[in-house]
């Protein structure tokens, strides 16, 4: 165990948070937002795609946060 | 861009020694936090953060005499000035209720709404600029406190604030050269020019500490240049070692709970070596994630987290590159 071996377990988190981000974005991009972003005037569209957002955001950091705290017990267990 | 070096030089040399010249200040005026790391447990100025403001104020203000006025880099001048007085009053009187401090730290971003130096069209990864008229203003106040304390959360350790600064405006100063963007380079070049100055005081082993009012001045800085150069996602992905400190002491705490309150520290420190508290209820930081299992040096740490923040600046830029339209 060492340093080195923890910085490289944040570094692959960090990786797979980025990737998580950009794969949210992507399915957005081609699913919610065309459908969506274009249309005018419409109070309820536009909530729905704030609450999206914010609902993905949330699911995003607690996905992190849990990955992370795993694979801290697991490790503080050894 | 003459000037742009001149300002970056200037600010540079006016860091170096405001810097000196606030350590001793900042010791007769007993203006000092514990460095809990080192086994004697001494005692720095933490008066550093005012270096740092006066020195990018003075920068910006000299730009602005030489190139003519901007509302954008006025605005950014008042709202990291409110920031950073924010902190300074933390630094004289003792810590804000943590549930208070939030709030305040959304005044910060009164000059960017007032002044109106946004654009409500952020730019995302693959689906260009998306229209968020309504809720951007709200999401601009919001973004104070949360950055903000996010900085202020990963300046624990000798020079980590000063380093992972520096990756961050690096990033920031490397996608507004490619795209052109004026504001954001401005910015950035003067950012790193006080880091830079404040840096070689800062690293281990410490003799002076940004402070508060360094770390709420710094994340001030970052939003409002994040903001006002729409390069919020570049800015997101840069921040990530930062958002992960903080989100996690966040959830682990379970809510905004000062870290001096809580019963269980992240790590434990011996003979100057520093290690992962194995108890569960401990709150997650990045340090504590770090030092996992093994008993490391503070100065080896910060190597780390200057690792993590490299990685991100150019997770950053790369997301810039290949994935924005």
């Amino acid at each position: 165990m060492s340093l080195l071996r923890n910085t490289l377990i944040v570094l692959i988190l960090l990786t797979i948070a980025w990737a998580g981000f950009l794969s949210i974005t992507f399915i957005l991009a081609y699913t919610l937002f065309p459908a969506i972003e274009y249309t005018d005037g419409s109070l309820t569209l536009g909530l729905l795609r704030v609450a999206v957002g914010i609902i993905v955001i949330t699911l995003w950091i607690y996905g992190w946060y849990t990955l992370t705290k795993i694979w801290l017990r697991k490790m503080l267990s050894e | 861009m003459i000037t742009l070096f001149m300002v970056f030089i200037s600010t540079l040399i006016l860091v170096l020694l405001l810097t000196q010249l606030l350590i001793k200040a900042g010791g007769r005026l007993n203006l000092t936090g514990v460095d809990i790391h080192k086994p004697n447990k001494p005692s720095i100025p933490k008066t550093g953060g005012s270096a740092l403001v006066i020195g990018v104020v003075t920068g910006l203000i000299i730009y602005l005499l030489v190139e003519g006025f901007s509302t954008e880099l006025v605005a950014l001048i008042y709202s990291s000035l409110i920031a950073a007085l924010i902190g300074l009053v933390e630094d004289i009187r003792g810590e804000i209720n943590p549930k208070v401090k939030p709030l305040l730290l959304v005044i910060a971003g009164i000059p960017i709404l007032a002044l109106s130096v946004y654009t409500p069209r952020p730019v995302l990864p693959f689906i260009g600029a998306t229209r968020l008229t309504k809720i951007y203003p709200f999401l601009i106040l919001v973004s104070y406190p949360v950055v903000c304390n996010a900085v202020n959360s990963i300046d624990v350790l000798n020079g980590s604030i000063s380093f992972t600064s520096i990756a961050f405006f690096t990033a920031i100063l490397v996608v507004s050269a490619i795209h052109g963007l004026e504001y954001p380079l401005i910015v950035s070049a003067i950012m790193l020019a006080a880091l830079a100055g404040f840096a070689i005081y800062n690293k281990y082993p410490s003799r002076v500490f940004a402070g508060n009012s360094g770390s709420l001045f710094i994340g001030s800085v970052m939003v409002s240049t994040a903001i006002i150069g729409r390069v919020e996602v570049v800015a997101i992905v840069a921040l990530l070692p930062h958002i992960m400190n903080e989100m996690h002491v966040i959830f682990s705490m379970r809510g905004l709970r000062s870290a001096k309150q809580y019963n269980s520290r992240p790590i434990t420190i011996e003979n100057g070596l520093i290690s992962a508290n194995p108890d569960e209820k401990a709150p997650i930081t990045l340090v504590r994630i770090l030092s996992a299992k093994i008993k490391t040096r503070e100065d080896s740490l910060v190597k780390s987290m200057f690792v993590l923040s490299l990685y991100s600046m150019m997770l950053a830029i790369l997301t810039n590159i290949l994935f924005m339209r």
